[in-house]
C-alpha cells in the first residue's frame, strides 16, 4: 500500500477513523527508519493495531518489531498460517495472505514470482511469518521446498516452541523433556534442527537468535529481506515465548527472554558471500545516506 | 476493574530514555512524549503484563512505572 493509495480525499476526512487518519498522517509509510524505524517506536502512529493477543507475549512485541523494521512497507506483503501469530499480524496496515495451515512459503513462492513479473521495475518484499508447528512441522515440506528451490523471500518462525494456539501441544521445535499437552511425561524427542535444514536446503541468510537487542533484532530483519530481494531465501529463527503454555510471569518474560540467549538461542548469524556482498554494499550505502543527512542537519543549524 | 501500567512523568522526563516504549507488546499503547521527554501509557490499550516495569525497574533501575488498580466506566 503507498501513502498515496491510503491518503482520503480531504472532506472524507472526518468521517474516518481516528486510526486510520493518525495513519495516513503520522504513520511510517514514506518515511526513513531514522523518522519511523525500531528507534522510536512510541513516537509515530506504528502499522500494527490492537491485537488480541495475550497480555505479556513476546511474540506480539517481536511482531511489533517486525512491523517497524520494514525496509519499505508501502510495497510488503506478509503471508501466514494459522497460529497465535496471526491474530497481530492481520491487525496491520501491510497486506496479510492467510492460507491453509502451513502453505505459507507455497503461497509466496507463486506470490513473490507473480510480483517480479508483473512488477519489473519494483521492488516488492515478501515475507511469511508463521509459527514453529506452521513452519517447521505441518508446513515443514513446502517450508523446505520453497528455500530447495531458491525462492526469493524471507522466512521468519516464530519459535514460541509450542502450539500456542490451539493451547499448548507439543511442536517438533519444543525442547526434549518439557512437559506439554501431548507429553505429559516430557517430549522425547530432540527440538528440531531449523537453522541447519536451512542451511542444507540453500538458505542464503539465516540467522538464530532470542530478540531481546532491538537494534540488532531489527539489523537482522532488514539484512533477511534485502538479501532476499537480490540473492535467495532467508530465514530468521526468533525465539518469541508463550507465558501461558510454558507458566512463565509476564514480569519475567523478559528475563527468559534473556536466559534464552544463553541457551538454545545462542546467536548465529550465517551468510554466503553473495549475501554479504549484498548486505555490505546496502549498509554502506545507508550509513553515507545518513551521514549525508546529519551534514544537512548540520549546515542548516549553522 | 483492571490493572494498568503507570507512568510518573516527572521522573521519567530527568532521563533521555524511551526504552520502556519499544518492548511493550502493544502498539501504539506506551507512548513516548518527546517535547515532555517522557513516557505515557494509553491506559485503554495497556493489557497489564508490566513488561515495562521490568524494563525501567529491573534493567534500568530507574522505577518510574507502577502497575495500578483503575476502574472502568461501567464499575
Ligand atoms: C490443517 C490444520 N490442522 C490443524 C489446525 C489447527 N491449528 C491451528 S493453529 C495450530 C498450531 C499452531 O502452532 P504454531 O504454528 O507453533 O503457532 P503458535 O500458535 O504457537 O504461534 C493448529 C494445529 C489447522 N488450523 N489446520
Ligand atoms: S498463547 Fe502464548 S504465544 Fe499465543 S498469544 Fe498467548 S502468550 Fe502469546
Ligand atoms: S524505561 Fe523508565 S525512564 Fe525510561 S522512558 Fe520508560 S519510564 Fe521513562
Ligand atoms: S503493562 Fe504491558 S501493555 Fe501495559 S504499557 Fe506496560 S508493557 Fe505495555
Ligand atoms: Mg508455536
Amino acid at each position: 500500500m503507498s501513502l498515496k493509495y491510503v491518503t482520503p480525499v480531504a472532506m472524507f476526512k472526518k468521517y474516518l477513523p481516528k486510526d486510520y487518519v493518525e495513519l495516513v498522517d503520522f504513520g511510517p509509510f514514506g518515511k526513513t527508519q531514522d523518522e519511523a524505524g525500531p528507534g522510536n517506536m512510541g513516537q509515530f502512529k506504528e502499522l500494527m493495531e490492537e491485537h488480541p493477543m495475550c497480555s505479556g507475549c513476546w511474540m506480539a512485541y517481536y511482531i511489533r518489531l517486525i512491523f517497524a523494521s520494514l525496509p519499505c512497507p508501502e510495497e510488503t506483503v506478509t503471508l501466514g498460517t494459522a497460529g497465535c501469530g496471526r491474530l497481530a499480524i492481520s491487525q496491520a496496515a501491510v497486506p496479510f495472505i492467510y492460507g491453509n495451515y502451513g502453505d505459507q512459503n507455497a503461497m509466496a513462492s507463486g506470490l513473490s514470482r507473480a510480483f517480479r513479473l508483473r512488477f519489473p521495475d519494483k521492488q516488492k518484499d515478501v515475507i511469511t511469518i508463521a509459527g514453529d508447528g506452521g513452519t517447521m512441522d505441518i508446513g515443514f515440506s513446502m517450508t523446505m521446498h520453497s528455500w530447495i528451490r531458491g525462492e526469493r523471500f524471507t522466512t521468519i518462525m516464530l519459535d514460541n516452541e509450542v502450539y500456542g494456539n490451539t493451547g499448548g501441544q507439543e511442536s517438533g521445535m519444543s525442547p526434549k523433556g518439557a512437559v506439554l499437552k501431548m507429553a505429559p511425561g516430557g517430549k522425547n524427542f530432540e527440538k528440531m534442527p531449523a537453522t541447519a535444514l536451512a542451511k542444507a536446503a540453500g538458505c542464503v541468510y539465516i540467522v538464530k537468535m532470542s530478540p531481546t537487542n532491538i537494534k540488532k533484532a531489527a539489523k537482522v530483519i532488514r539484512r533477511a529481506i534485502f538479501v532476499a530481494r537480490e540473492v535467495g531465501p532467508t530465514f530468521i529463527h526468533a525465539y518469541t515465548s508463550c507465558n501461558i503454555e510454558y507458566s512463565i510471569p509476564t514480569e519475567e518474560v523478559f528475563a527468559d527472554a534473556r536466559a534464552q540467549e544463553k541457551d538454545r538461542f545462542q546467536f548465529e548469524e550465517y551468510m554466503t558471500d553473495a549475501a554479504k556482498e549484498v548486505i555490505d554494499r546496502i549498509e554502506a550505502e545507508e550509513k553515507a545516506a545518513h551521514r549525508a543527512k546529519k551534514g544537512i542537519v548540520a549546515e542548516e543549524v549553522n | 476493574m483492571y490493572y494498568v501500567a503507570k507512568v510518573n512523568a516527572d521522573m521519567c522526563a530527568e532521563y533521555k530514555c524511551n526504552t520502556c516504549t519499544l518492548y511493550c507488546p502493544e502498539a501504539n499503547t506506551l507512548m513516548f512524549d518527546k517535547v515532555g521527554n517522557t513516557s505515557w501509557v494509553d491506559e485503554d490499550r495497556c493489557k497489564g503484563c508490566a513488561l515495562c516495569v521490568y524494563v525501567c525497574t529491573d534493567m534500568l533501575s530507574r522505577n518510574c512505572i507502577t502497575m495500578e488498580m483503575v476502574h472502568g466506566k461501567e464499575d
